[in-house]
């Protein structure tokens, strides 16, 4: 593995006084909160009107793309759905992006499954919020069956299969409060092999 | 057999009673991109055409469509929903298509997920050209489970003995010309 800072490149030269240098500063960036040691990605593009920002990768012939959802448009889509504004504002303050995934060039049908892909912020890595763990939660607080019908579809599916040239577009919920940063891990398999692609210093609306 | 479609006259009083609702009904800004994702040109072939799942629902005027009263005929088969931008975003295409080809014998189905009567007729009255072929009503979401639907919008090509033969996941442009010819070799010719 390659040295995380090279004395060279401080501009110090070879001997104790640069080996002390670099320990200091590794110390000190040890410090520093976990996200803080990531490489900061700027996001792909940003909506001019609304400002929201998308973060999109290429891996392996598939393209997936996140693109922040604001509280408030989340709440809105789904009080137009038949939810009343707690129950909305539970799922408007999970993180959600409009999520595609895209197979483009893979190396043959592609298939997913949600459980597979992995949220990592603070050091710490989880699973998304599962869509039926949401379900669940919805009729047990009373929101009505056409209300979760329009819920459960307009997720990005828990699991699918893409031939070439097959997408969805749907909102993904990380789980996370406002405002927090992570790095998405998507898996996929094609015929038996595993894929992995990942979109790194995400960031959830506030 | 499908049943005789309601009069003219009632669609446009419920069209001109609905036009306020869209409004408030249509998430365009919750679910639009700055970049929207480009429509797919190509239909998936399924290695092993397999019969289609029962399908008969009620379109818009309460007339009843059985996908089984349609051998003999290239049906294709839409599962779609008013919020799902993609849907929106195909559904124009596929009107096109269907002008092209349905004397040809295609026979087009498009099929709500989960939403009333009243809101798919105030959406597809926005749209240029609107929708001319049955506008089915899935309202408890049992035939999109049926058909093992997992992402809107997702479409089926059911060829004349009633065998899935094609499919479409996401956004298609209906009538692209790689798409049309995909479809050619189903038809008789023109």
């Amino acid at each position: 593995m390659e040295p995380f800072i090279h004395t060279r490149t401080l501009g110090i030269g070879p001997g104790r006084c640069s080996t002390t240098f670099a320990l200091m500063a590794v110390a000190a960036l040890a410090s520093l909160p976990a996200a803080s040691l990531s490489a900061t990605s700027e996001p792909t593009r940003r909506d001019p009107d609304t400002g929201a920002a998308t973060w999109e990768t290429q891996a392996h012939g598939v393209t997936l793309s996140l693109t922040q959802l604001l509280p408030d448009q989340v709440r809105a889509f789904y009080l137009n759905r038949g939810f009343d504004l707690a129950d909305a504002d539970v799922f408007a303050r999970a993180c959600v992006f409009m999520t595609v995934l895209r197979n483009d060039a893979a190396p043959g049908e592609l298939s997913f499954r949600l459980a597979d892909w992995q949220v990592q912020t603070a050091g710490e890595a989880r699973g998304l919020p599962p869509v039926g763990n949401w379900l669940a939660q919805w009729q047990a607080r009373g929101v009505t069956e056409a209300a979760r019908i329009a819920f459960r579809w307009a997720q990005f599916p828990p699991e699918q299969s893409y031939a070439l040239g097959e997408w969805n577009q749907g909102m993904l919920a990380t789980g996370l409060p406002p405002g927090s940063r992570f790095d998405l891990i998507a898996r996929w398999t094609v015929a038996g092999q595993d894929y992995e692609g990942r979109v790194d210093d995400v960031r959830c609306s506030e | 057999m499908m049943s005789v479609a309601a009069s003219d006259t009632g669609r446009w009083t419920r069209r001109l009673c609905l036009m306020a609702l869209l409004v408030t009904h249509l998430p365009g800004g919750v679910v639009g991109a700055a970049e929207l994702p480009p429509l797919s040109h190509r239909l998936t072939a399924l290695g092993e055409p397999a019969p289609a799942p029962a399908l008969r629902l009620r379109d818009l005027d309460g007339s009843t469509h059985d996908l089984a009263d349609m051998r003999g005929q290239l049906v294709l088969v839409n599962f779609w929903a008013t919020w799902c931008p993609p849907c929106r975003r195909e559904m124009p295409s596929l009107e096109r298509l269907y002008q092209q080809l349905r004397d040809r014998g295609l026979t087009v189905l498009a099929v709500d997920v989960g939403e009333d009567a009243d809101t798919v007729f105030a959406f597809t009255g926005q749209l240029e050209p609107a929708p001319s072929f049955p506008l089915l009503l899935d309202s408890d979401s049992r035939s999109v489970d049926d058909w093992r639907v997992k992402g809107l919008p997702t479409s089926f090509l059911i060829d004349a003995q009633g065998r899935v033969i094609l499919r479409a996941v996401g956004g298609t442009e209906f009538d692209h010309a790689a798409t049309l010819e995909q479809l050619s070799p189903y038809l008789p010719a023109p």
